[in-house]
């Protein structure tokens, strides 16, 4: 075979490859296509290839957004949800962190039993503990509060043992550096640890938002109060509304989904990181 | 009256079955280099990080200015120290790295700057100034590390194998920048290296380690030219002291292979009651092959045929079988032999070192 | 003060939180649950709670729910894993090959991983729908209206088949991942040794990728049998508990029933069984690493 036909063959590969992606993303192209018609338009069009184009922007093209913006707290809920991740990355950074921290370079009792308690923590499907932790939240009265819902949330096995796996690779000459400057351990954690460590401080955040943006059971069983609810329990109830027209259920969904393909696009290198190294730590 | 005293010093790890380093006794004078020399191992590193505090001190004293400082915080110890992988601060850049302990140390901010500026100006760092350690030579960072160390006005430098990363021609600038340094700044320097040329070239003293324990400590030259022991002998100078297994009787020395030697008698006599089964040591500048010293020294002429050349430019090493060991001789330049040819040689005889069989002991 | 006992001091400190965190809500749980799963604990009336020992176990696999929830999980299971492990690999491979637009479909394949479930999920009940786009081109190519999630036969593989479409991207990263760091020597050897692209993927891809299949397939399993959400939003276990799964009735009877006694045995039964799955990936993996 000469270059030359592999080149062919490449342009080829790629061609079908991009019929192949069109074909798996209908979905969501439908989707995006029509948030944007009321529902006479979104029956009539799907029929036609204009099932999967949106309409020519003019006089109604942002109604759905708009009534979804004004007639219901969907906002309200996007901005809920956008307080519960900024407080449970930084929590999550600062506790797991600290704990991985510790797991990987000090040398304190039974640090390497903790690590392979962590380890098994690991495995535990957190759906099967959700009731007890329910149970408990109610317990405390927290239901229906933020520290409720956000308390469970911020320590994760899998993160502390993320930190840990980069933060052993350090070297201590640079601890050792720092401490001859006066640096103390605490200070060396958020001012040297961190942010030599950016991108897996960033892979965290990045999985802590999309866990908090996408989570369902949990937050579904802590609020009630329509004041506090997530985007995820939000959409719950705005399509379960009669009132509530196709294109609107697909504006809401779109709007759902924008942030997250805006995290996505800025930082997909650390996702795919954070998901490569899912898998490598088996190998 | 000594600056860093260390008395007794042990170190013992946990779970470990011997001490990496025992009874270490030193006095270090003011504004004294000192080089740690060993192999890997030899517990020269234990120690340094002992005096600066980064390895409890399992058992002696160390004192620091008259100060007992076994249980001082390193930062306390009034201490820089130069890390063999640089250590620095990587999301730093070179002028914040400099200068991150004075800040730390609440040194007001016009004395910081001055003091910055005259590191980076004496370390010739000024057009990397504002650059961060990855883009960076490994000399370059170097230098950072160094600046680290400098500006904070530490009476004692600790230095661990800060030039082992070093490409051979860097380490040899920086070596004379080293030393310069510290004519300049006077600070007492405590300099751990595997290599001996480093620890010659630079130190007042070195201390010679192994498995734990000091052989020897003195002047470069002491080291080179009275060393106490097979070890030691053998670990300072390059190419190594050759060393024979031999038998002496009266005042000739018998080599293995047959080989036979005169010596004169101020030697033999001081041989006389070491039961004559000896090892004998001798460095390859003081085999000579002239024909003025084979005649000088014609007790001790022997013959061999050489194995192989090596050409260093300025002189030749000639490698040759004789007595059962394969033997240099360092001889001028103009001295060529090729493999096979046969040559005359001669040992100087104030310059033959013996030492004992079992203890390795120098005799002298 | 020595540096040992400062460092446990250090240790703790710096442990301490997500210590106590992980005692509070995961430790303690776990423990309550595995103690409640003895129990006829009622969260209604927590004063009547009485030791029943193992009478939860024999009611669970005697409950015909709680069975045909299993049943429903394992046929989850056996559609999706093979669907979504070769899909994935599939993708990675061909992603790997191509050498135009190779970070657009990194993007496009694993868009509808980011998105979340009851997002996915509500769209696809507006895809399956019976006027929904699916069935408008299947009347087009003369193939008469299929009812999807809307029938007890067919809403079980619908749902299965959209959590392929919503999970694969992820897999395939991880493959990518793993393609990505065989050494590109091997393939260049190989080249010289005349092998043909089917023996470079048998002898080189294939064996490299082998730990990495382990643990996709395991962690793929483990996912499906975790599957709750996309039924709870979709079809709500329906049609006559076609989709109901066995961490859906966990989850039902626990806070919906109130029966914690009862979902915690459910609870205890599926985490012994995600622990013999992991266990066995452990010693699959482990072999092949062994061997290397």
């Amino acid at each position: 075979m000469s270059i030359k036909t592999r080149r062919i063959l490449n342009i080829i590969l790629a061609a079908v490859m991009i019929i192949l992606s069109l074909f798996f993303l209908f979905p969501v192209v439908w989707m995006l296509a029509n948030s944007f018609k009321g529902d006479a338009a979104i029956t009539a069009d799907m029929n036609t290839v204009s099932a999967f184009i949106p309409p020519v922007p003019g006089k109604g093209f942002f109604d759905n957004y708009v009534s979804i913006v004004t007639d219901t707290s969907f906002l309200r809920y996007m901005f809920n949800t956008l307080f519960y991740a900024a407080v449970l990355i930084i929590l999550g950074i600062v506790v797991n962190g600290l704990a991985g921290y510790a797991l990987a370079k000090i040398k304190f009792p039974f640090a390497d039993k903790w690590l392979l308690i962590i380890m098994m923590l690991m495995i535990i499907p957190s759906e099967t503990i959700i009731t007890i932790n329910f149970l408990f939240i109610a317990k405390m009265g927290l239901l229906n509060t933020v520290v409720g819902y956000v308390l469970p949330m911020i320590v994760n096995p899998f993160n502390i043992f993320l930190f840990r796996q980069v933060f052993v690779s350090l070297p201590d000459d640079v601890y050792e550096a720092a401490q001859l400057d006066r640096c103390g351990p605490v200070k060396y954690f958020f001012t040297m640890v961190l942010p030599m460590s950016k991108t897996v401080v960033a892979t965290v955040s990045v999985f802590t938002f999309l866990n908090v943006w996408n989570d369902y059971l949990w937050p579904s069983l802590v609020f009630t109060s329509s004041d506090l609810l997530t985007a995820q329990i939000g959409l719950n109830s705005i399509t379960s509304n009669d009132n509530t027209t196709m294109g609107q259920t697909l504006t809401v969904i779109t709007l759902i989904t924008i942030p997250v393909i805006i995290i996505y696009s800025l930082f997909s290198k650390q996702i795919v990181e954070g998901v490569v190294s899912t898998g490598s730590k088996e190998g | 009256m000594s600056y860093i005293e260390l008395k007794n010093i042990c170190k013992k790890y946990p779970n470990a079955d011997r001490n990496s380093v025992t009874n270490f006794n030193l006095e270090i004078n003011e504004k004294e280099f000192i080089a740690f020399v060993g192999p890997s191992g030899c517990g020269k590193s234990t120690t340094l990080r002992m005096i600066a505090g980064f390895e409890d001190i399992t058992d002696g004293e160390l004192y620091i200015d008259g100060k007992l400082m076994n249980q001082v915080l390193p930062r306390d110890r009034g201490i820089a120290m130069v890390f063999q992988n640089y250590a620095l601060y990587p999301h730093m850049t070179v002028e914040k790295n400099i200068s991150y302990g004075l800040k730390n140390m609440k040194v007001p901010a016009a004395e910081i700057e001055k003091k910055v500026d005259w590191a980076i100006d004496v370390l010739g760092l000024k057009e990397y100034r504002y650059r961060k350690p990855k883009n960076l030579s490994g000399g370059q960072r170097q230098r950072v590390a160094l600046g680290r160390a400098i500006v904070k006005d530490s009476k004692v430098f600790l230095m661990d194998e800060p030039l082992s990363n070093l490409d051979a021609k860097l380490r040899v600038s920086m070596r004379n920048e080293i030393s310069k340094l510290h004519r300049q700044l006077g600070s007492t320097t405590i300099y751990v290296t595997h290599d001996q040329v480093e620890a010659m070239t630079m130190a007042d003293r070195i201390v010679i380690m192994k498995d734990g324990i000091v052989q020897q400590a003195g002047k470069p030259m002491e080291l080179y030219e009275h060393p106490v022991n097979k070890f030691v002998a053998g670990f300072i100078g390059s190419p190594q002291m050759n060393f024979y297994n031999v038998k002496v009787i009266g005042n000739t020395v018998k080599f293995e292979g047959g080989a036979e030697m005169k010596l004169p008698e101020s030697i033999s006599e001081r041989l006389k009651d070491s039961g004559g089964e000896l090892i004998l040591g001798i460095r390859g500048e003081d085999i000579k092959l002239e024909s003025q010293n084979i005649e000088l020294y014609a007790d001790t002429k022997q013959s061999a045929s050489v194995e192989n050349t090596e050409v260093m430019g300025n002189e030749n090493n000639l490698y040759f079988n004789f007595g059962g060991a394969l033997t240099v001789a360092r001889v001028s330049k103009y001295e060529i032999s090729r493999p096979g040819d046969k040559i005359d040689f001669v040992f100087i005889p104030s310059k033959i070192h013996f030492f004992d069989k079992a203890t390795e002991k120098c005799l002298f | 003060m020595s540096k040992n006992k400062s460092n446990s001091i250090l240790g703790m400190a710096f442990f301490g939180p997500a210590l106590v965190l992980l005692t509070v809500f995961l430790f303690i749980p776990m423990v309550l649950t595995v103690i409640y799963s003895f129990t006829d604990y009622f969260a209604l009336s927590p004063k009547n709670t009485h030791f029943v020992g193992f009478r939860n176990f024999v009611k669970i696999f005697g409950d015909e729910l709680f069975v045909q929830s299993f049943l429903n999980t394992v046929k989850f299971v056996v559609i999706i894993v093979p669907l979504q492990c070769l899909g994935a690999l599939g993708l990675a491979l061909l992603i790997n090959k191509v050498t135009y637009c190779k970070k657009y479909f990194k993007v496009a394949f694993f868009v509808p991983v980011v998105m979340s479930l009851a997002v996915v999920s509500t769209l696809w009940m507006q895809i399956y729908s019976p006027e929904g786009i699916i069935n408008t081109i299947l009347a087009n190519l003369g193939i008469e209206a299929q009812p999807f999630i809307h029938s007890a036969d067919q809403a079980l593989p619908s749902i299965a088949v959209m959590s392929v479409w919503q999970g694969m991207g992820y897999q395939m990263i991880i493959f990518l991942g793993g393609l990505q760091a065989i050494n590109p020597a091997l393939y260049e050897a190989a080249e010289m040794d005349h092998a043909s692209a089917w023996q470079k993927f048998r002898d080189i891809t294939l064996p490299e990728l082998k730990p990495l299949c382990v643990f996709v397939f395991i962690t793929v399993t483990i996912g499906a049998f975790r599957m709750i959400v996309q039924p709870m939003v979709m079809t709500g276990g329906g049609p006559s508990n076609s989709t109901y799964t066995i961490v859906y009735d966990i989850y039902e009877t626990g806070t919906v029933n109130w029966e914690i006694g009862l979902a915690s045995a459910m609870a205890v039964v599926f985490v012994i069984f995600v622990i013999v799955l992991t266990v066995i990936q452990n010693i699959l993996t482990k072999d092949k690493e062994e061997k290397k």
